[in-house]
């Protein structure tokens, strides 16, 4: 029996339409939880599996000695799952030509992960070896600059090579610090022959490790045991590539335009469920008047919802594949490899969200309207218990706990949590010392009249639909703010002409004859940044503080793409020191004014911490840890480094400046400005569907708080318009009352948005905090404009039906 | 004449078809003088009310209300004359939950931005007997004295036809019969006239004239 009635009241309720908000705002729901979750699921396994090749293992070991082999041989690791190589610089030779390349000797296991695409004779082929002894592989450009052939000689050190096929592809591509130059890779039992290592030599001992997570963590341990200073142990926890934190970011964007979707749409399921109620009270006074228990009228309810979440789910469900398929398409090229299948995590978290909709926002006032007493049906004026604080305090109980299974961060769903409800209570508060104390009479002599004094008379449910649309505004402004902040940062990052060059190793000699080379060939060159190499020591206890040497430069102006965040930039006339960035600081715990030693090859030197900087690193030009004033290194020997743009007209360029400066390893990123550039565009599709959804959700939610306040004054309206006030009176005054709801709203939005953009600029996206001065126009704009404007379309609503009619809903 | 209805007809639309509500309904009311609109269940009383307070438009006919042919108004100009000239008591009563009761009286003399709708309202709120009770809100009171709230209300309105829509059918015989002397005593000393729309044949008998609708007719 309850089945069949269940089914009935769900099927009238769908054609009446008064299920719409509710359902709409569950299946917008859905469909970006799935969507999202669906769709950084993916990217995130294939972003995995991209930082492992990146990386060329699940972990990596660096040093500048291999003393960690004895350690590592007590191990008795499984050969095949872990590989050893040998990186350094060299020069190599052909019959006629010679050129500074990026040798990297590599084992038998090479490559652990991936595999590599090779070209030779007979054309392109991949593999999984690793170079033949008494052979080499080198990359294009640099067989085109030694002008040789496959099966030609190669000269490094004192052992001869042939060269057996070029590089297109190698997994561990950031596998060294040397790749700047181009690459070779050989045999490492070929290494011994050529007698380069030499004590003193500078080479990076790389060991790369895979296995399961407690074979890798087993390893991890004994490598922290072992290291000396210098080492570093890299793992797959981040990939720090331009493309990697580009995507990463832009996921970090889809979780919080999907965690902010998902509360707007939780707010309208409140709302819309509230209404629910209300008109299900002559039903369930009914059915208990007929005989129905209560256990009964629960189970129907129980029922109802259930069909509510099939349906929700189904439709959700689709469009959110739909949603994620788009998505994917999109960006689907940039990744080698199909994209995996999603796992059962965003279904899980869908189905969660769900729940968490159904029993936070729905049961509650499902629950409140069992208790109506059936007497009802003869007394119409009895109703609800007015408290509707436990209701209210459930919402919010729900709200925090679907911030933290979309942020898993205690502290960060406290913060945002605490964030909304403060403001929201400044709104309040703020409406109620401004309007202050209920005059006598309604006020209804003319339009500013009657909107104040129901502004007065409303306080408590304009209070809760002030709460509904500064949270729609304010987390509306954030994802525009937040989406606006990566598009910002990503286009400062990559301008038009950027350099897409960079060069290295220049001596000071080479510096000026450079400088005049590119202004013959008109390439704009940007500053040459000197760069040595140094170790930091704390001047107290002469304690190496930095784990590995790093190169440090010298110049008086604050480069672009830095701002202080600390303590003073060089100033002339006064004792300058040195500059270090907010990474550094923090890591090693280096304040301003804490004393150091600055050792490098030529001697040491003593000076003090003067600023802290924070440093866009995904900005192309030249960024720096340490930055000194030039006062300090005055008699220092450097090399050079600089960047430039070469158009696409003048290609050649790179490679004549390579033959004419042999010591200078020019390198170009212009595949990567493209593949950055290509990514972005293809992101910024994605950013504003989500932020079109969240608008979406946004508007749904101010648009059912303004329809349950209007269900209160569809009453009003019909009793002041049959006693002679004109739909003028009742139109403007509705008008000058939302407004004002707007602005306020807005303005509160406005302090939302601007405190949340701040916290999720340094603590999500981990960017210089910008200052949107536009949040705080838009927010009240927006709030008049969405607020009267919706306010409009319902008065008007009300206006095209008589007052009779109105009387006889 | 206070009131002349003329040939009307009011139909509503029913699936594909009309439905006739009214048909050819004429009569008139001399000023000062009281009707009662009577007849069973569904024969168009209460839309008839509604046509002739101006609240709803008829099909096609004509109605005079002092003087002003109300058809040909639109729904801004019949709220003026609602106004101006007329006044209501509901069944329902149709009092505004969130005034209190001297706040619902003081309504429409504050529509008319009239001097002191504070000393009119609780005038009229006395008149009816209910000064003690001024600051009760709507679900504080009993339904007999909500509706000497809504008939404190419609006097306050200086009305020159005050419509009554069952103002006894929601009451116990003793309130019933407390409102409609009321109403008669209080329009006794005021030149309005008064339509009711009523069941109540006792309620009927005390009125002037009496118009009893059959099938959406008036039945001679």
């Amino acid at each position: 029996m309850l089945a069949t009635l269940s089914i009935k009241l769900f099927i009238r309720e769908i054609r009446s339409g008064y299920l719409t908000s509710m359902l709409l705002s569950l299946v917008l729901a859905v469909t970006i939880v799935s969507g999202i979750s669906l769709f950084t699921d993916r990217l995130e396994k294939v972003l995995s599996s991209e930082t492992k090749e990146f990386l060329g293992g699940d972990l990596k070991f660096e040093s500048n000695e291999d003393a960690i082999k004895d350690s590592l041989k007590k191990l008795n690791l499984d050969k095949s799952k872990t590989s050893e190589m040998a990186v350094f610089a060299s020069v190599i030779f052909s019959e006629e030509e010679m050129q500074l390349s990026s040798i990297k000797a590599v084992d038998n296991s090479y490559p652990l992960i991936g595999e590599l695409e090779l070209q030779n004779k007979s054309g392109t082929y991949k593999t999984k070896q690793n170079p033949d002894q008494g052979t080499l592989w080198i990359d294009e450009r640099l067989k085109n600059l030694l002008s040789l052939e496959y099966g030609d000689n190669i000269y490094l050190g004192d052992a001869t090579f042939v060269l057996a096929a070029s590089i297109i592809y190698e997994p561990d591509r950031g596998s060294t610090n040397f790749a700047f130059a181009p690459k070779t890779i050989m045999n490492i039992s070929d290494l011994a022959a050529t007698n380069i290592i030499q004590p003193g030599s500078r080479v990076e001992y790389n060991y790369l490790f895979t296995g399961s997570e407690e074979e890798i963590s087993l390893i991890r341990e004994t490598l922290e045991e072992n290291k000396n200073q210098g080492d570093d142990i890299e793992s797959l926890s981040s990939d720090s590539s331009a493309l990697g934190r580009t995507i990463d970011r832009s996921e970090n964007f889809f979780l919080l335009g999907g965690l902010i979707a998902v509360l707007l749409s939780a707010c309208t399921i409140g709302i819309s469920s509230q209404r629910f109620a209300r008109r299900h009270i002559s039903y369930v006074a009914i059915l208990k008047t007929l005989g129905m228990n209560q256990f009964q009228i629960r189970g129907l309810y129980l029922l109802l919802f259930f069909y509510t979440t099939l349906l929700t789910l189904f439709l959700g469900l689709s469009f959110g594949w739909v949603l994620q398929s788009n998505f994917i398409s999109l960006m689907d090229s940039y990744f080698p490899t199909e994209l995996p299948p999603p796992s059962f995590y965003p279904l899980l978290i869908t189905c969660l969200t769900v729940l968490i909709c159904q029993f936070g926002f729905i049961y509650p006032h499902i629950s409140k309207l069992l208790d109506i007493s059936p007497m009802r049906v003869l007394k119409n004026d009895i109703t609800f218990n007015q408290n509707t604080l436990p209701i209210f305090i459930m919402g919010l109980f729900a709200f925090l706990f679907l911030l933290y299974v979309y942020t898993n961060q205690i502290a960060l769903s406290l913060i945002i949590f605490t964030g909304v409800i403060f403001f929201s209570f400044i709104g309040i508060g703020s409406i109620y010392l401004l309007l202050g104390k209920k005059k006598l009479g309604l006020g209804a002599q003319d339009a500013v009249t009657l909107a104040l004094s129901e502004l007065r008379r409303r306080k408590l449910s304009n209070s809760f639909q002030i709460f509904a649309f500064t949270v729609a505004i304010g987390l509306s402004l954030i994802t525009f703010s937040a989406s606006k902040n990566l598009l910002g940062s990503w286009q400062d990052s990559i301008p038009d002409n950027s350099p897409n060059n960079f060069a290295i190793n220049i001596t000071k000699e080479d510096k000026d004859s450079m400088e005049l080379f590119l202004s013959e060939k008109e390439i704009e060159i940007n500053l040459f940044y000197p760069v040595a190499n140094a170790q930091i020591l704390r001047k107290n206890n002469e304690e190496n503080i930095i784990d590995r040497n790093f190169n440090i430069t010298w110049l008086e102006d604050l480069p672009e793409q830095n701002e202080v965040v600390k303590g003073i930039w060089f100033q002339n006339g006064t004792k300058n020191g040195i500059s270090i960035s907010d990474e550094i600081s923090e890591r090693y715990d280096l304040n301003l004014n804490d004393e150091v030693i600055i050792q490098m090859e030529d001697g040491s030197l003593e000076t003090y911490i003067q600023s802290i900087r924070a440093v866009d690193w995904e900005s192309f030009s030249p960024n720096f840890f340490v930055i000194g004033h030039p006062s300090l290194f005055e008699e220092r020997s450097s090399t050079y480094i600089t960047s430039f743009y070469i158009p696409k007209s003048k290609q050649k360029v790179a490679a004549e400046l390579m033959r004419e400066f042999r010591t200078v390893s020019v390198f170009s990123v212009e595949e990567l400005i493209k593949q950055v550039r290509d990514i972005v565009n293809q992101v910024t599709k994605a950013l504003n569907s989500i932020l079109l959804l969240t608008c979406l959700s946004a508007l749904f939610l101010a648009f059912s708080a303004l329809q349950d306040g209007f269900d209160q004054r569809r009453h009003q309206s019909a009793i002041l318009r049959t006693l002679g006030a004109t739909g003028k009176l009742v139109k403007t005054s509705s008008l000058i009352e939302f407004s004002i709801l707007g602005v306020v709203s807005g303005l509160l939005g406005s302090m939302i948005a601007h405190t949340g953009v701040y916290f999720i600029e340094t603590k999500v996206f981990q960017t210089i905090p910008g200052f949107y001065p536009e949040i705080w126009v838009m927010g009240p704009i927006i709030g008049i404009v969405i607020v009267s404007g919706l306010c409009l379309y319902l008065v008007n609503g009300l206006m095209k039906q008589s007052p009779k009619e109105l009387l006889s809903q | 004449m206070i009131l002349i209805t003329k040939n009307l007809r009011k139909e509503v639309p029913s699936g594909e078809t009309n439905l006739v509500i009214l048909d050819d309904i004429n009569f008139s009311l001399e000023e000062g003088k009281s009707l009662a609109i009577t007849g069973p269940s569904g024969s168009g009383k209460s839309t008839l009310l509604g046509l002739l307070a101006g609240l709803d438009t008829a099909t096609s006919g004509e109605i005079l209300l002092d003087g002003i042919k109300i058809n040909l108004l639109n729904e801004e100009e019949r709220a003026i004359l609602r106004k101006d000239k007329v006044g209501f008591v509901f069944q329902s009563f149709e009092l505004l939950p969130s005034l209190t009761a001297l706040e619902n009286v003081m309504l429409p003399s504050e529509l008319k931005s009239e001097n002191d709708p504070q000393q009119r309202g609780e005038y009229f709120l006395d008149r009816v007997g209910l000064t003690d009770r001024k600051n009760h809100y709507p679900n504080q009171l009993s339904g007999g004295e909500q509706q000497r709230v809504a008939i404190a209300r419609a006097f306050a309105c200086s009305a020159k036809i005050l419509f009554a829509d069952e103002p006894t059918g929601n009451l116990d015989p003793r309130n019933g019969k407390l409102v409609s002397d009321l109403l008669f005593e209080v329009n006794s000393e005021t030149d309005n006239a008064l339509v009711i729309v009523t069941h109540d044949q006792d309620l009927a008998s005390q009125c002037d004239k009496k118009i009893e609708l059959k099938l959406g007719k008036i039945v001679d």
